[in-house]
């Protein structure tokens, strides 16, 4: 732990520099590569707004705005995980010539990819108020959540780093399990109106013991609902969030001296 | 011996014979995935090196010397034993960490050097200096994949040749560019080699280079030490072995 924050300290610079590099890298590759960064959200919204609304007859109140804060949610969540499968070999440049606290690369991720959620998120704002959503002191909850966000996908990716330098074919997997992810977390339908009326078990299933799930139908209640976000349920996966980080880190740690060898 | 920069002791670096399985065989047999052979690169290697030596590391190919290298640059930790640096800062200079290859050479500057651990401000004042030793002109603002692969290299050397430490860890002696910045890169490196307060370790096949260059030389052989003594005493006997 002690060791963690004092990296922490040491890298953070660096980490900072990194993640406006990585930026400026995209943005230098193509004039209006930025664009992309709201476009590709704001693509995929008219996409699964169609699909649900013609296909599946889903209907929410504010129903874009709505698809639109699971989607960024989503994307950012499932983006930082997979780019964890590669991370270590895709820094085989730096790893095997500098010594680099390996978390530094999971935080460049996390950095980069929620930046591009924020740019995405501020177009959340104008729909809202497009749609003349009304907005009160709950809103605020967002930060927490995205605070949880944060902690959540960070836990992940530790763990999934670590098991990407070995298991070859990780990638593979990841991408099927994130993809029955994005179906079960309710991105495009509310669970709480879709699925609780057929079936609370299920329900309360599917939102309580996915916390992206959660987090998604939080942020929609307190944005969008004025409701009350699940405190309980955050509470505790706040807990196991910050512990399976706290595991995933010592594992790093650890093992980091078998990544240079393996790789 | 109190004037130490390096002491290393009895180390030993373990290879775990980890090969990268699949998932599937992985879940079947997950004694497979934890059951791991080893390798010992290096068996136990106990030397110190006084500040501001010049020692040269020679041995045949996979004998250990860039693995023990990597360890006293702390890429990763010896398995057994200890080095102690004695609080001196220590690079192994290589080319190119951590380039990015669609931003500038001045941004690069700043990446790589924030990399091998210097603060902004540091390299901020080093930044004139960089830029001129690499005869970039113009270019240090053009994205790096436009280099040439002369100048892509110069960029590299200029900012590790600039950016010094205490102790320099150098795995074969790097000669980059023309004729021109070759001279004169070899040249700078001999200027860094020969500052007395500085320690440096070489590792080269180059008996030419090490004979030029170093006082002291270490022999390692199949992870163990050979021999270590003066350049004149060890070089002779080590040539002749690999004749």
């Amino acid at each position: 732990m002690k060791r963690f924050i004092g990296d922490v300290k040491k890298f953070w610079n660096y980490t900072v520099y990194a993640i406006q590099s990585d930026l400026k890298a995209e943005v230098a590759g193509s004039f209006l590569s930025w664009m992309w960064w709201i476009l590709d959200p704001l693509l995929y919204m008219l996409v699964y707004s169609f699909v649900a609304v013609f296909v599946f007859n889903s209907r929410e109140p504010y129903f874009p705005v709505f698809v639109f804060i699971g989607l960024n949610v989503w994307q950012f969540f499932s983006k930082v995980v997979k780019s964890g499968v590669k991370l270590i070999q895709g820094k085989k440049s730096i790893v095997t010539k500098v010594y680099i606290p390996k978390f530094v690369f999971i935080f460049d991720r996390i950095g980069v990819f929620g930046i591009k959620m924020f740019i995405s998120f501020a177009l959340t704002a104008v729909f809202m108020i497009f749609y003349r959503v009304p907005v009160t002191w709950k809103a605020l909850w967002v930060i927490p959540l995205f605070l949880l966000l944060f902690i959540i996908t960070y836990a992940v990716t530790t763990i999934i780093t670590h098991f990407g330098v070995f298991v070859e074919d990780l990638l593979n997997v990841i991408t099927v399990v994130l993809q029955l992810g994005f179906y079960v977390s309710g991105i495009f339908y509310s669970i709480e109106s879709r699925i609780m009326p057929k079936s609370e078990i299920i329900g309360t299933i599917l939102i309580n013991c996915n916390p992206i799930a959660l987090i998604m139908t939080d942020m929609r209640n307190v944005l969008l609902y004025n409701g009350e976000p699940h405190y309980i349920a955050l509470a505790v996966w706040a807990v196991v969030g910050i512990v399976v980080s706290a595991i995933g880190t010592r594992i790093i740690y650890k093992h980091e001296n078998s990544y240079v060898k393996v790789i | 011996m109190s004037n130490a920069a390096i002491s290393v002791k009895d180390v030993k670096i373990r290879y775990r014979m980890l090969n990268k399985v699949s998932f599937f065989r992985a879940l079947m047999s997950p004694n497979k995935f934890t059951k791991t052979e080893y390798f010992e690169a290096v068996k136990g290697v106990s030397f110190e090196v006084p500040k501001g030596q010049i020692l040269g590391i020679v041995g045949k190919n996979g004998s250990g010397k860039s693995t023990l290298l990597r360890a006293i640059a702390g890429i990763f930790s010896p398995d057994e034993g200890e080095i102690d640096l004695h609080g001196n800062s220590i690079s192994l200079l290589s080319i190119g960490v951590g380039f990015q290859n669609s931003l500038t050479g001045r941004e690069n500057i700043y990446l790589s050097g924030m990399l091998l651990g210097f603060s902004r401000e540091f390299i901020e004042e080093k930044l004139d200096e960089i830029i001129e030793f690499s005869e970039l002109g113009k270019f240090i603002d053009r994205p790096v994949k436009s280099y040439s692969s002369g100048m892509y290299s110069k960029l590299a050397f200029s900012i590790t040749a600039i950016l010094e430490t205490d102790i320099m860890l150098i795995d074969e002696v790097l000669s980059v560019g023309d004729a021109k910045f070759k001279k004169k890169s070899y040249a700078k490196m001999k200027e860094l080699i020969s500052n007395e307060d500085r320690t440096v370790l070489i590792v080269s096949h180059s008996s030419e280079t090490i004979k030029n260059l170093c006082d002291n030389v270490l022999w390692i052989h199949d992870g163990e030490m050979k021999m270590y003594g003066t350049t004149e005493e060890v070089l002779p006997k080590y040539d002749e072995f690999m004749k």
